[in-house]
């Protein structure tokens, strides 16, 4: 039996498709998000790689930002419970997962079971998430995938202490008028990202194993950085975009098999 | 049904166009109202006046002119509050109330943009002792003596005490009312709860009372149906806007109570008896209980939802913070680690009237529904 | 032993500092109490019962001069704490949880180990007063809930029309009187109002040293710098009615007026501009702030913060004293705000004045706007506004400030 899950996010699309309920037959990441041709193109993709058609599709359920936009689902289920069930999949011992997105932040606390006990989320500002580092990366004209390799070289991180994006911007931009190194300004700038974080994840309680999803886990620096400010190890879950995609498409064979 | 349905959409109307119920009092009566900001204002001194105390709540609106006085982390209320006044929207208004139990609420006092007169008063906090009830006694003695001369009338002792009357008759119908719509949430959704509780600020209170017993007397005739969805409590300043308020009508969570400013906090206790009608509203102060602005050394507040959380048999705590209310941020951490303690399940988003979009939210909230 | 007498002025603020917590340190140890207080409530009635007293946002501010900050304000945020509350109080929440900590462990929590903070032990009872703000109403309930301890209230209504009227005395009165009962029964004695006598007569002489250190800041050109004022604040809210603070105020007072005999002045012969600083310090950038200023020949000569402690009063007279506690300007309607601020305007002479914009104090920024007009219609001076905090070291850019002042420090120039 082949199900199918779509989370669309604000600044990407992913899809899933998955037999039997642990099989990953295709997972494609599009980066464009909701309202666009973002979502289409991911499926399309998604079709590609697995061969398959819409009507191979038993059922169907979207996640994300952009779900209840996505009129063609079987069903729409928050991106908290499709990250847990997507990572307690991938990783059964999870019981912390950190999800970093374009536009938030959240922590989510598992039980054994897989099931969420409580989150926190920072949904309403740009520090902590994906659009800080974009606009950090900007301003230091390096492009978001130098940004690990770069971090790597830093021998001292700068300080990068606002809780405000713009002011966070203004500090860089004094940072590098003194000279100070990009790669020790980059340094800083995980640190901070990694402290909006980890304030989500003390509100939850720390319990092991943590694991990051979402874009922004792309950048080993920010991981690195975090599993530094707790003092523990946090792994990041493969393909760590489409965790939510995998979820959704869990639901929907748990779903199927209720019939 | 039918006539349920009716007397529902009349409070809707009301709750929704405040503006024409001041108009509409105004015509019939030939007095206009007076302006009341929250928190716990002595309305029933107007409601003497034979004026309409009109409760002012801001609404959802986008902010331009307000930034001008207001730096952005003032609280959301008061920054769309503000904004009205810029737009004019309160100039109709034969005089404004203020009370002053947080530090947002005594700088804007100070600083009313409208054309109508203020008057400010402020609440003891030392709640303890008899000397606080002295006190607001003789806020309440200025504050009358004020509405008196802006109105050119005379309030007298029996008036108020009349007034009194009927606004205990309310606060004990809308208690009831809470508890009816517990039971019947398939008839009273949040939206519909939330609209019928507004309505009460636009609204000469009697005429309020009325309609709300016809609208229970038709609903006690049905049969209550059980409830499959989750129930919820809901604690803040304010549940709004109505946006906010349909995603828990979309994902099936009931409000089953609530600890909200705006709404049960009003009514939770009556005014006491005793000879001097002034005095009785005073003590009422003292009596209040369970609200951030009403200093409680005890911090009753967590064991208070507690025990509604018990009674109700309810799912969880739907926390409405108000965005950068200071009173309420306080109470949350201690509240909250007592919740932990009993197992009871919470989650605090943002009310911030200015906002436009939902989706986050939803999030939230269908998240919240989906673990309890 | 240290030889008072033979001390300057800095050297007593240090020692005396010093002193006051190892006072508290010591009564914690022998079993006396200890009571934690907002810093304008009034200190007489404790202190007429012996109880060592501590001031939550002193040492919050020294936490903040010293960049220990950021660590306790992530102790109250895990807790959940907003980061829109008071950052004196995260502070302090943040602190006072980890005490707890190392109170029922009976281990310390590293992040307290590695804290800059001067150590101070856990309260048996809390007094706060709202003169400077609501917000303490709330910061020491949670304090008592948290440690299960009494708090002692002492209400003073918001002022919305002056002159204070007799019945808000009669009701602060009263409270001084109920929280006298509450201290009989917290000590288990009798209280003693003798001693209270004395040390409403020892506040009297400290509020009248500091006033006299102040006042040396109307001078032109100026033998204080009012900066230093920020630091010596300390004292006046610490050791009120005690006689360090007396004696340290006297004493820099005398080299302040020795210095003025002798034509030295703060800024030695480059005082171009004197502005008056409008709102709190912002402690974990003040060096910053200072030398921003001064790198621009501009003095601060001007601030509403001494006059704070100027809490006059008749000592045995009840309602005097009520009325020094309730009449803080930032406790009365927006004219009555604006006419103390004008006063110290023109009193330091000022060219011009700087608003900070604290995002912690709602109080103290949200009427900035009204009242930098009104004092710009009255005087005609210019005057900038730029955001900071006064213990969050995040909330700052050096920047932003850096930029404001000079545009300020050419404006006030171009003036003259």
């Amino acid at each position: 039996m082949i199900t199918m899950g779509i989370d669309i996010g604000s600044a990407s699309s992913k899809v899933v498709i998955l037999e039997n309920g642990n099989k990953i037959l295709a997972a494609e990441v599009v980066q464009i998000g909701t309202g666009s041709s973002g979502p289409r193109k991911a499926l399309e993709q998604a079709f590609h790689a697995s061969g398959l058609k819409q009507a191979d599709i038993e059922k169907f359920v979207a996640t994300g930002y952009g779900r209840s936009a996505y009129e063609d689902a079987d069903k729409q289920i928050s991106e908290i419970s499709c990250h847990a069930k997507g990572v307690h999949f991938l990783i059964p011992d999870t019981r912390t997962i950190i999800d970093i997105g374009g536009q938030d932040a959240k922590a989510i606390g598992l039980d054994e079971q897989g099931n969420v006990k409580q989150f926190f989320m920072n949904d309403k500002c740009a520090a902590g998430t994906g659009r800080f580092l974009d606009v950090m990366a900007r301003v230091l004209e390096v492009s978001l995938d130098e940004l690990d390799d770069l971090d790597k070289l830093a021998t001292e991180p700068a300080a990068v202490s606002s809780t405000c994006t713009v002011f966070a911007e203004s500090e860089v931009i004094s940072q590098l008028s003194k000279g100070i190194a990009k790669e020790n300004i980059i340094a800083g700038i995980h640190a901070s990202v990694s402290s909006k974080a980890c304030g989500l994840i003390y509100r939850l309680g720390i319990e092991d194993t943590i694991v990051m999803t979402g874009g922004v886990a792309k950048d080993a620096g920010v991981s690195r950085a975090i599993s530094k400010e707790l003092g523990k190890t946090v792994v990041t879950a493969p393909n760590p975009q489409t965790t939510g995609a995998l979820g959704a498409a869990i639901y929907a064979y748990e779903a199927a098999c209720r019939k | 049904m039918d006539r349920i349905n009716y007397i529902i959409n009349e409070l809707k109307c009301i709750a929704d166009n405040p503006k024409k119920a001041m108009d509409d009092y105004k015509k019939a009566t030939g007095k206009g109202a007076v302006g009341i900001m929250p928190l716990y204002c002595p309305e029933e001194i107007v409601h003497a006046a034979g004026y309409l105390p009109m409760g002012i709540w801001g609404g959802h609106r986008k902010i331009s002119k307000s930034r001008a006085y207001l730096p952005p982390f003032a609280c959301s209320i008061m920054q769309t509050v503000m904004e009205m006044q810029l737009d004019s929207v309160y100039d109709d208004l034969a005089a404004v109330i203020f009370s002053v139990p947080c530090d947002t609420l005594k700088c804007l006092s100070q600083k009313w943009k409208g054309t109508s007169p203020v008057i400010v008063f402020t609440h003891p906090q030392n709640r303890v002792i008899e000397a606080s009830n002295a006190f607001l006694v003789e806020e309440f003695k200025i504050l009358k003596a004020r509405l008196e001369e802006i109105l050119d009338t005379k309030i007298s002792d029996e008036s108020i005490t009349e007034s009194i009357r009927i606004y205990n008759e309310n606060r004990q119908v809308m208690r009831e009312f809470t508890q009816v719509a517990a039971k019947y949430p398939h008839i009273i959704n949040a939206v519909t709860r939330h609209s019928v509780i507004k309505a009460r600020f636009f609204m000469e209170k009697s005429s309020h009372t009325a309609l709300v017993k016809e609208l229970l007397a038709e609903i006690r005739q049905l049969d209550p149906k059980p409830w499959t969805g989750k129930k919820v409590i809901l604690t803040g300043i304010m549940a709004e806007p109505n946006e906010m308020l349909d995603i828990l009508n979309e994902f099936d969570m009931a409000v089953v109570a609530d600890d909200l400013a705006q709404e049960s906090r009003q009514f939770r206790v009556d005014v006491p008896d005793d000879d001097d009608p002034l005095y009785r509203l005073a003590k009422w102060w003292q009596d209040f209980y369970g609200c951030a602005l009403a200093t409680d050394v005890k911090k009753y507040r967590g064991e208070m939802l507690i025990n509604m959380v018990k009674e109700q048999q309810a799912d969880g705590v739907i926390v409405c913070m108000m965005k950068f209310c200071d009173p309420e941020e306080f109470d949350y951490p201690i509240y909250y680690d007592q919740f932990q303690q009993e197992g009871i399940r919470s989650i605090s988003i943002e009310i911030d009237q200015e906002s436009q979009a939902f989706e986050q939210i939803k999030t939230r909230l269908q998240s919240f529904s989906e673990l309890l | 032993m240290a030889d008072i007498n033979a001390m300057k002025a800095k050297e007593l603020l240090a020692h005396y500092q010093v002193t006051l917590d190892e006072e508290a340190r010591q009564a914690k140890k022998e079993g006396r109490l200890v009571c934690w207080s907002a810093s304008v409530a009034p200190p007489e009635l404790c202190v007429a019962m012996d109880i060592a007293m501590v001031y939550p946002e002193t040492h919050a501010a020294g936490i903040g001069a010293r960049k220990g900050a950021l660590d306790m304000i992530a102790v109250a945020e895990r807790k959940g704490y907003s980061l829109d509350t008071c950052s004196y109080a995260r502070v302090n929440l943040g602190y006072m949880e980890l005490l707890k900590q190392q109170a029922l462990t009976g281990e310390t929590p590293e992040v307290l180990a590695n804290s800059p903070a001067a150590k101070v032990p856990l309260p048996d009872l809390v007094i706060t007063c709202n003169n400077i703000c609501n917000t303490l109403l709330k910061w020491y309930e949670n304090l008592a809930k948290e440690l299960n301890i009494p708090c002692i209230i002492i209400d003073v209504p918001f002022n919305h029309t002056m002159p204070i009227p007799h019945y808000a005395k009669d009701y602060i009165a009263e409270q001084f009187k109920y929280a006298i009962t509450q201290l009989e029964e917290i000590c288990g004695r009798p209280f003693d109002y003798d001693r209270f006598y004395e040390v409403q007569q020892q506040t009297q002489r400290s509020v009248s040293a500091w006033k006299r250190v102040a006042s040396l800041a109307s001078h032109k050109p100026s033998p204080l710098n009012a900066f230093d004022l920020f630091n010596y604040m300390a004292l006046i809210v610490c050791a009120r009615s005690r006689d360090y603070s007396e004696i340290t105020f006297n004493k820099f007072a005398e080299e302040l007026e020795e210095n003025l005999a002798n034509g030295v002045y703060a800024f030695k012969g480059n005082e171009k501009n004197r502005i008056t600083w409008e709102g709190i310090a912002v402690w974990p950038h003040l060096s910053h702030t200072f030398k921003s200023l001064k790198s621009l020949d501009t003095i601060m000569t001007g601030s509403a913060y001494p006059g704070l402690w100027n809490l006059e009063y008749t000592p045995g007279d009840w309602h005097s004293m009520a009325e020094a506690y309730t009449r803080i300007y930032i406790n009365t309607c927006l004219d009555n705000k604006v006419d103390v601020l004008l006063d110290v305007i023109n009193s330091a002479k000022s060219d011009g004045v700087v608003y900070h914009q604290n995002r912690s104090c709602k109080l103290m920024s949200l009427l900035n706007v009204e009242t930098a007009d009104k004092i710009q219609k009255e005087t005609g001076l210019p005057y900038t506004n730029f955001d900071g905090d006064q213990t969050d070291p995040r909330n700052f850019a050096p920047a932003q400030f850096d930029t404001r002042v000079q545009a300020l420090a050419e404006t006030m120039t171009a003036r003259q």
